[in-house]
C-alpha cells in the first residue's frame, strides 16, 4: 500500500513541476518532434521548399537534423515512460479509492486527487493533479527542416513562422477583398446586408489559446497586431468571404443560462404569489428584494418608502426596472439593504427587483430586459490602493531630487 | 528577417486614408470586470421598440450586455445632457453638476415659456421651441467647429496648419466652448442662469460661443496656404 | 375579478382627469367635491394678501411663469373652513396646528385660508415666516435694546415691515376708522397715541417713527386681543413656522457677540402673548415646519418634536390637522395642469416615473418637472 502511494505521488510531483520548464531547453531549439502532433501545413510546404536534387546529390545527414533526431527519440520515450507511469498510477488510484481500474476515467480521477490532497492554495494551477502527460506537456513542432538541413518554411528565419503565416493570409484575404470589392463597385452594385458576418457571439483568441493554437509563442506587441489586422479585416464589407478564415482563431461565448432557471413563485399568507432574491449586491451593498403580486406599486426600502433615498438618481434607479418592464403598479417591493452608500444600494435594488421579475413577466419581456443590461450583474467594486502610490492608480508626484 | 519585413510592408500597403475600420474606436473601457465582447445595453423604450420591429432581439439575447450606469436609467435620458452633465461635474460630484444643468433648462423653459405667453399669434407660438433638451441639441450642434488648427513644425518655424476635425473632437469643443464662455461671468451670475443664456444664444446663431466658432473658421481659411503642411 | 376590474376602471379615470379648473372662487363655497381641482385668485386681491409676503418663493415664481395665481383645493383647508364655520365664537380661541412633511403645502393652506379669512371679514394678523425675523440675519441687520423691557432686543425694521404687511392685508377694515385704540399710550415727551385714535394711526406711527416699531406691534396685538373679546372685530391669526419662537438660540447677536435666545427678542413675547387662548372671537392658524428646527436633520415632523417641551405646553389645547402628500387624484390633476400649463412636457410615461420618484411630494413634482 505505502508502495503504492509512493509512487502515485512520484507521479504526481512529476507532473506538478513547472512543466514549462522542462520543456522550454527543448523549445529553444529549432527542430522540434512530437509523435502526436504534426503540423499539416508543413507537409505540403516539404514538397515546395525541399530541393531535391541537392538533396539527392549529398545523401548526408546534416548535424541539426542528427541532432534532432536524437532530441526526437529521447521526447518520445519520455513521453512514453509518462504515459506508462500515468496508466499505472491511475490503476493504483482506483484501487486505492476501491473502485473498478478499467472504469476509472479522468473525471473520477480528479475528484480522487481533490480527496486525496485536499488544498487551500488560491491559484487553482498550483494545486496538484494528475492528468494525462500530453495535457501537461506542451506540443511540440515537428522537424522544420529537411535532412540537409534547409528549412521548410518560407518564412523560418522570422523565428516564428506560423504566426507571420497567419498574418500574411490575412494580409492575402484583405488584398483580395478589395479586389473584389473594386470588381463589384466596376458593376455597380452594392454589398448583401444580409450575408455580414455574425460576430457577436465569438471573440478572438486570446493571447494564450493563440498561442496554443500556433504552437509558437508570441509577444504582447504580436497579439495586438494581431488582432489590429484581423479587426481590419472583419471591417470590410466583403469580409464574410473570408470567413473560414476568420472562425479559425475565433471562439464562440458561452450562451446565458439565466433564462432557463426562472424560479417558480411561492405563496404568502394572504394568497399572494412572491418571490425573494437574495444576495443583491453592488459596490459595498447587499441586501435582498422581495417582489409580491398582485400589488398596487408600493416600495419598502428598510421599512421607509422611496424616500429613503433622497437623491433622483437613486429613485430613478429603483423605479426603472418596473418602469420598463410596465409593472410598477402590479406589483410591491420589499427591500432590506445595507452597507454602502446610496448609488450603491440603488444599484442593488435595481438588480433585485430586476431579478425577481422574470418570474412575472413573459419570455419576450425578459429578452428585453437582458438586452437593456437589466439582468446583469455589475461586479465592479472600488480599487485598492497600492503601496508606493498614493492611491489605486495615481503616482507620486515627479520630483527631479 | 526579409521575409518578415515583407509582411509587414504588405500591411502597410493596405492602410488607406478613409479605410481606417470602426471598430478601433472604443466607446466604453472597464479595467478588468467586462471583456471586450460585451454589448452596450439598449435599454430605451424607442431603441428597443426599433429592434423587435427589425427582428433584432432574439441576436443580442444570446450575448452578454452590459450593465447601464446609474446615471442612465431614467425615462427621459440623454446621452447629450449626460454628457454635458459629465462636463460640468468637478471632483465626481455629478449630483451637484446635474442639478446645475437642471436649473440651467428650468431657466430656459421658464424664458421660453414667457414668450410663449407673450407671442400674439398661434404661428409665432408654435415656433417658440419650449423643450430645453432641443435647444441644447441645437445650441451644441450651432458651436460644432468643422475645422480646426494644428501647429506643424517645419524648418524651425511653427505653422498653424487647417485641417479636418473629427465628430469627437469637435463634439468635445463645443461643449467647453460652452462651459468657458459661461465661466467668464460676473461672481453675482450664477452658473445655470448663464448657461441658460449661453444656450439660447447659440441655438439662435449668436453669442460668443458661435463666434468663437467662426473665428476659429476665418483662422483657418486665411491659413489656407499652409494645408500643404499636413503632409509634406 | 371584481377587483380587478374595479381597479382597471380605477386607472382609466384617474388618466382620463382633464377638468382641473374649477370656476368656484369663494373659499367658502368650497367643498369635496372639488378636492385637487385648481381654483384661480385675483390679481389685485393677491397683491394686497400676499403682496409682502406670505406665499412661498418658488411658487411666486411659478405665478409668473403661469401668468395665473392659482390654489389647489385640498383637503385639511376644507377641514379648518368647515372647523371655523361651526365655531362658537363666544368660547376662548381655538388654535390649528398645521403639520407635515416638508413641501407638502402647509404655507399653501395657510395662503388659501388667508383668502377665505379675507373674504369673510376676519382681520388677518399674518406672520409669513418666522425664521425670517429670527434666523434670517442679513450683514447689516438692525438691533437695538428695547427701551421699555428691560433685557430685551427689538428688530425695529422687521417690526416695521410687518406693520406696513399688517396694513396692506387689512386695508379695508382699517380705512373704516371703527376700530379704536382703547387708552392713551406714550411713546415720548412730544409723541403720544391718544385714546380713541384709529389703529392706522397707531400703525402709521410705528411705520414712519421705526425706533418705536416693536412697542408698537405689542400694543397693536394688545388692542386688537381687546377688540375682539369686545366683538367689534373677529380676528384669523396665521403664524407660519411658529416652531421657531421655541428654538434655543437665534442667529441673532448683541453688539457684545453674544448670541440671543427667542424669548429674549420683544416681538416673541408679543405674539406669544397673543397665541394664549384667554381671549375669544379669534381663530389660530400656526404652523409647525422642519425648516425652521435648528438641527440639520430632524427625527420627526410631529409638532411634539418640533416645538419643544415649552412650545408644546404653551398652546396645549390645540387642533392638529396633517398636510400630507397629494393623493393620486391630486396628483393627476395636478399633472394636467401643469401640462396646460407647458410646465410638463413629452410622453405620458414620463407622469408615471415622476409619480413614482417624487413619492407624490407636490414641492418634489414641481422641481421635477422643471427641466423637462
Amino acid at each position: 500500500m505505502s508502495r503504492i502511494l509512493q509512487l502515485s505521488l512520484r507521479h504526481i510531483n512529476s507532473v506538478t513541476k513547472y512543466p514549462n520548464q522542462a520543456t522550454n531547453e527543448l523549445l529553444k531549439n529549432c527542430a522540434r518532434a512530437n509523435s502526436n502532433k504534426t503540423r499539416t501545413n508543413s507537409d505540403d510546404l516539404f514538397q515546395e521548399f525541399t530541393d531535391w536534387e541537392t538533396l539527392n546529390k549529398k545523401k548526408t545527414v546534416s548535424k541539426a537534423m542528427k541532432a534532432y533526431l536524437e532530441r526526437a527519440r529521447e521526447h518520445d520515450d519520455f513521453m512514453k515512460k509518462q504515459e506508462f507511469e500515468f496508466t499505472v498510477g491511475k490503476r493504483h488510484l482506483a484501487n486505492m479509492m476501491g473502485e473498478d481500474p478499467e472504469t476509472f476515467t479522468q473525471k473520477d480521477v480528479d475528484r480522487a486527487i481533490e480527496y486525496l490532497f485536499p488544498s487551500g492554495i488560491y491559484d487553482p494551477a498550483a494545486r496538484p493533479l494528475m492528468k494525462p502527460p500530453e495535457e501537461v506537456f506542451p506540443a511540440r513542432k515537428a522537424a522544420e527542416f529537411d535532412e540537409a538541413g534547409r528549412p521548410h518554411h518560407f518564412l523560418f528565419y522570422t523565428g516564428r513562422p506560423n504566426f507571420f503565416k497567419l498574418l500574411y493570409d490575412a494580409s492575402e484575404h484583405i488584398q483580395n477583398i478589395y479586389k473584389f470589392e473594386d470588381k463589384v463597385i466596376r458593376k455597380k452594385a452594392i454589398p448583401d446586408p444580409n450575408a455580414k458576418l455574425e460576430l457577436t457571439s465569438s471573440v478572438w483568441y486570446s493571447k494564450e489559446e493563440l498561442e496554443q493554437h500556433l504552437v509558437e509563442n508570441i509577444t504582447e506587441l504580436e497579439y495586438e497586431n494581431f488582432k489590429l489586422v484581423m479587426e481590419r479585416l472583419v471591417s470590410l464589407p466583403y469580409s464574410y468571404r473570408s470567413k473560414e478564415f476568420i472562425e479559425k482563431v475565433r471562439k464562440p461565448i458561452a450562451s446565458q443560462k439565466f433564462a432557463l432557471e426562472i424560479p417558480k413563485p411561492s405563496y404568502d399568507e394572504e394568497g399572494r404569489e412572491y418571490i425573494t432574491t437574495y444576495e443583491c449586491l453592488r459596490k459595498k451593498a447587499r441586501g435582498d428584494v422581495t417582489i409580491r403580486s398582485p400589488g398596487s406599486g408600493k416600495i419598502t426600502i428598510n421599512g421607509k418608502d422611496i424616500t429613503y433615498f433622497a437623491d433622483t438618481q437613486s429613485r430613478e434607479q429603483v423605479t426603472f426596472p418596473l418602469l420598463f418592464t410596465g409593472m410598477e403598479d402590479r406589483v410591491d417591493v420589499e427591500c432590506n439593504i445595507e452597507g454602502g452608500g446610496p448609488s450603491g444600494q440603488a444599484g442593488a435594488i435595481r438588480w433585485g427587483i430586476a431579478w425577481g421579475l422574470r418570474s412575472f413577466v413573459d419570455k419576450s419581456m425578459i429578452d428585453s430586459m437582458q438586452v437593456a443590461g437589466l439582468l446583469t450583474r455589475d461586479p465592479r467594486k472600488r480599487e485598492r490602493k497600492k503601496p508606493g502610490q498614493p492611491g489605486a492608480r495615481k503616482k507620486p508626484t515627479w520630483k527631479r531630487r | 528577417m526579409r521575409n518578415s519585413l515583407y509582411v509587414f510592408h504588405k500591411l502597410c500597403v493596405n492602410i488607406t486614408p478613409g479605410r481606417w475600420p470602426s471598430l478601433l474606436l472604443q466607446n466604453r473601457l472597464y479595467a478588468k470586470y467586462f471583456p471586450d465582447f460585451f454589448q452596450n445595453p439598449i435599454f430605451r423604450k424607442e431603441d428597443q421598440a426599433k429592434l423587435i420591429e427589425n427582428n433584432e432581439l432574439s441576436k443580442y439575447t444570446t450575448v452578454p450586455v452590459l450593465p447601464p450606469s446609474a446615471s442612465e436609467t431614467s425615462m427621459h435620458f440623454d446621452p447629450l445632457v449626460n454628457k454635458v452633465i459629465n462636463h460640468i461635474m468637478k471632483d465626481g460630484n455629478k449630483k451637484l453638476a446635474r442639478s446645475l444643468l437642471e436649473k440651467a433648462f428650468e431657466n430656459v423653459k421658464r424664458k421660453q415659456i414667457e414668450r410663449y405667453h407673450l407671442a400674439k399669434t398661434p404661428e409665432q407660438k408654435a415656433k417658440i421651441e419650449l423643450d430645453p433638451k432641443n435647444i441644447l441639441h441645437k445650441a451644441v450642434e450651432n458651436s460644432k467647429p468643422m475645422l480646426q488648427l494644428l501647429p506643424i513644425k517645419r524648418g524651425g518655424i511653427t505653422y498653424q496648419v487647417p485641417g479636418p476635425i473629427t465628430e469627437h473632437r469637435s463634439l468635445f469643443l463645443a461643449i467647453k466652448w460652452l462651459l468657458e464662455a459661461t465661466t467668464e461671468k460676473e461672481r453675482t451670475v450664477h452658473f445655470p442662469e448663464q448657461f441658460a443664456w449661453e444656450i439660447m444664444d447659440a441655438a439662435n446663431n449668436t453669442g460668443k460661443v458661435v463666434k468663437r466658432k467662426q473665428d476659429l473658421h476665418r483662422l483657418c481659411e486665411a491659413n489656407r496656404a499652409y494645408a500643404h503642411y499636413r503632409w509634406q | 375579478m371584481l377587483s380587478r376590474n374595479l381597479r382597471i376602471a380605477c386607472r382609466r379615470y384617474s388618466q382620463s382627469v382633464t377638468t382641473f379648473r374649477t370656476s368656484e372662487i369663494s373659499p367658502a363655497q368650497q367643498n369635496s367635491n372639488q378636492i385637487g381641482l385648481f381654483y384661480t385668485l385675483d390679481n389685485d386681491l393677491c397683491k394686497q394678501l400676499y403682496g409682502h409676503g406670505g406665499l412661498p418663493k418658488c411658487f411666486l415664481k411659478q405665478t409668473k411663469t403661469f401668468t395665473e395665481t392659482t390654489f389647489m383645493i385640498r383637503q385639511p383647508a376644507l377641514e379648518i373652513i368647515e372647523c371655523i364655520k361651526a365655531t362658537d365664537f363666544n368660547k376662548p380661541a381655538i388654535r390649528y396646528v398645521l403639520h407635515g412633511e416638508e413641501g407638502t403645502g402647509k404655507s399653501m393652506t395657510i395662503a388659501h385660508l388667508l383668502h377665505y379669512a379675507h373674504q369673510e371679514g376676519f382681520l388677518i394678523i399674518h406672520v409669513p415666516w418666522v425664521s425670517n425675523w429670527l434666523r434670517r440675519v442679513s450683514r447689516y441687520k438692525e438691533m437695538a435694546n428695547s427701551l421699555t423691557k428691560e433685557g430685551f432686543v427689538d428688530i425695529p425694521l422687521d417690526a416695521a415691515a410687518w406693520l406696513l404687511h399688517f396694513k396692506t392685508q387689512n386695508q379695508h377694515l382699517l380705512k373704516s376708522g371703527e376700530l379704536k385704540v382703547s387708552k392713551d399710550y406714550e411713546w415720548s415727551k412730544r409723541e403720544k397715541t391718544p385714546a380713541g385714535s384709529t389703529l392706522l394711526e397707531l400703525i402709521e406711527h410705528g411705520i414712519v417713527r421705526v425706533k418705536y416699531a416693536c412697542d408698537v406691534v405689542d400694543t397693536l396685538l394688545h388692542e386688537v386681543k381687546l377688540l375682539s373679546n369686545t366683538k367689534q372685530c373677529k380676528t384669523f391669526v396665521a403664524i407660519d413656522g411658529y416652531n421657531g419662537f421655541f428654538n434655543p438660540l437665534t442667529n441673532l447677536h448683541t453688539p457684545t457677540k453674544k448670541k440671543v435666545a427667542p424669548e429674549e427678542v420683544t416681538l416673541t413675547a408679543s405674539f406669544l402673548e397673543l397665541t394664549k387662548n384667554d381671549w375669544t372671537n379669534g381663530v389660530m392658524l400656526l404652523s409647525t415646519d422642519a425648516i425652521a428646527h435648528p438641527e440639520y436633520e430632524q427625527e420627526s415632523y410631529l409638532p411634539k418634536y418640533l416645538l419643544y417641551r415649552k412650545g408644546f405646553d404653551h398652546i396645549d389645547p390645540f387642533v392638529p390637522i396633517e398636510v400630507s402628500n397629494y393623493t393620486e387624484k391630486e396628483f393627476m390633476t395636478c399633472a394636467s395642469y401643469y401640462r396646460d400649463r407647458l410646465w410638463l412636457r413629452g410622453s405620458p410615461d414620463i407622469e408615471k416615473e415622476l409619480k413614482i420618484t417624487s413619492a407624490h411630494n407636490p414641492y418634489r413634482f414641481m422641481e421635477l418637472c422643471a427641466p423637462l
